[in-house]
């Protein structure tokens, strides 16, 4: 079964329309959702936490419609949203310790884990934390509770490339068990490093959604890597 | 759930001011001063905290918990209840010393305002179910924006005090002003009111800000 089916996404906005957006996500597959900034990865992944309501279409996890069984598929499911501020004047320990009540299989050996591979200080605030650790916080909540899928909107924004690398060092460790993920990223080489599967996006529509290999033997050139490949499709477009 | 959401809400939303606020339900000791003002200045108090809440993010931050969305504005809706219902508790003990102990002092005799009985904390209930109905379900159209729905609790508010100060004057009310026991059934009609429509006014508007929010965009 798969973690995460997308079926024929629309979001009409004045200036912005997002068409027809469909793909899975299999347990223990990572997906690299790529795209330009504005091409709609972002406006996607708030379909997908019903934050935003699709004009049409919809998403169900583990088999379930996410609308009416929100409370039964998040807790199996980690979101992060790069380097969002969440109550910058509370101590990291707070916002943790009224977090982890919402979530029946927090993992407080994970928690610690984490708190030690990012370099977080429980007694630090938001607002103190560099933009960078600001993501780390995001996710080591979002990994803390042996979410079976995360969701990571552009994880490795404004990380150094040390942590970027430390980053998807891990994504591949929580593949291996069984973690599916799904991480839009504008930074092509990032998707190279650990993706198994690629969904594009363009302008709001999905140009591919297929295993890497398929999409770099469908859209790639001779010796071309996959951000040259990209480049060149979204030129076309732009041109088209 | 709801019970885990008005921890978080009383943990890491809340402001200070809501807590200290509840502190002016009091004024209801102040002779000569329109005594209603206090439960203006506790929906003040609870105002900050929707303030220091957008500041936090609160609202998508909620929204993102294994919980139905319908529950982030309940979450809302229980810890304005919680603190106007302490804030109803400390005014209710205050109207009940000034109706006992102090109903003989002069300071209270010569009081040309509203006097604390019944007719007052049915005035105070209808001030606070104005806040959770004008406010609170007005702050949930955008979940953002709240200046036009505090503008407009704040007018509605200070027509429910200018009323309160005014239908003891109308002829034949002056017994809603009367003190300690004496014309204690009109008063408690006014409470029973105020009661009924505190009640009414917070149901009503929560299933509607459920509404609003359940079709909003974050």
């Amino acid at each position: 079964m798969n973690v995460a089916e997308v079926r024929g996404l629309c979001k009409e906005y004045p200036s912005f329309r997002l068409s027809d957006v469909s793909f899975d996500l299999a347990p223990g597959r990572i997906m690299g959702f790529i795209g330009r900034n504005g091409a709609g990865k972002t406006t996607t992944i708030k379909c997908m936490l019903n934050l935003v309501h699709p004009t049409s279409g919809g998403v169900s996890y583990f088999g379930l419609p996410l609308v009416g069984n929100e409370d039964e598929i998040k807790p199996r499911i980690g979101y992060s949203t790069g380097a969002v501020n969440y109550y910058p004047q509370k101590r990291i320990r707070d916002i943790v310790a009224v977090t982890r009540t919402f979530y029946p299989n927090w993992d407080e050996g994970a928690y610690r884990e984490y708190l030690e591979f990012f370099e977080i200080d429980e007694d630090k605030r938001p607002r103190e934390l560099s933009e960078g650790m600001k993501v780390k916080f995001n996710l080591l909540l979002a990994l803390s509770h042996r979410a079976e899928m995360l969701i990571l909107d552009e994880p490795t924004s404004g990380l150094d490339p040390f942590s970027r690398d430390e980053l998807i060092g891990d994504f591949n460790r929580l593949k291996k068990r069984g973690v599916a993920i799904l991480f839009s990223t504008h930074i092509i080489s990032d998707v190279e490093k650990c993706a198994d599967d690629i969904a594009y996006i363009s302008k709001g529509r999905l140009a591919a959604a297929l295993p890497e290999a398929d999409f770099r033997s469908r859209f790639g050139a001779a010796g071309e890597t996959l951000e040259e490949t990209v480049i060149r499709m979204e030129r076309s477009a732009a041109n088209a | 759930m709801l019970k885990l959401l008005l921890a978080k809400e009383l943990k890491l939303t809340a402001s200070a001011l809501s807590y200290l606020f509840i502190a002016l339900a009091l004024l209801a000791f102040c002779p000569g001063y329109p005594i209603l003002l206090g439960a203006f200045f506790v929906c003040l108090g609870i105002f900050q905290s929707f303030r220091s809440a957008r500041e936090a993010n609160d609202i998508v931050y909620s929204a993102l918990l294994p919980v139905p969305k319908a529950d982030v504005v309940r979450g809302k809706y229980i810890f304005c209840v919680f603190i106007e219902l302490v804030a109803f508790a400390v005014t209710a003990a205050a109207t009940l010393v000034r109706m006992t102990a102090l109903s003989d002092a002069a300071a209270y005799r010569a009081n040309a305002l509203m006097n604390a009985n019944p007719a007052f904390l049915g005035i105070t209930l209808l001030i606070f179910g104005l806040f959770n109905a004008i406010f609170v379900r007005g702050f949930f159209k955008t979940a953002r924006d709240f200046t036009k729905p505090f503008i407009g609790f704040i007018v509605a508010a200070f027509f429910a005090v200018a009323i309160g100060e005014a239908l003891h004057h109308i002829p034949g009310l002056e017994a809603l002003n009367a003190f300690g026991f004496e014309h204690i059934g009109l008063q408690l009609a006014i409470f029973a009111g105020g009661a009924v429509a505190y009640v009414l006014l917070t149901l009503l508007s929560e299933r509607s800000a459920v509404r609003r929010f359940e079709l909003l965009d974050l």
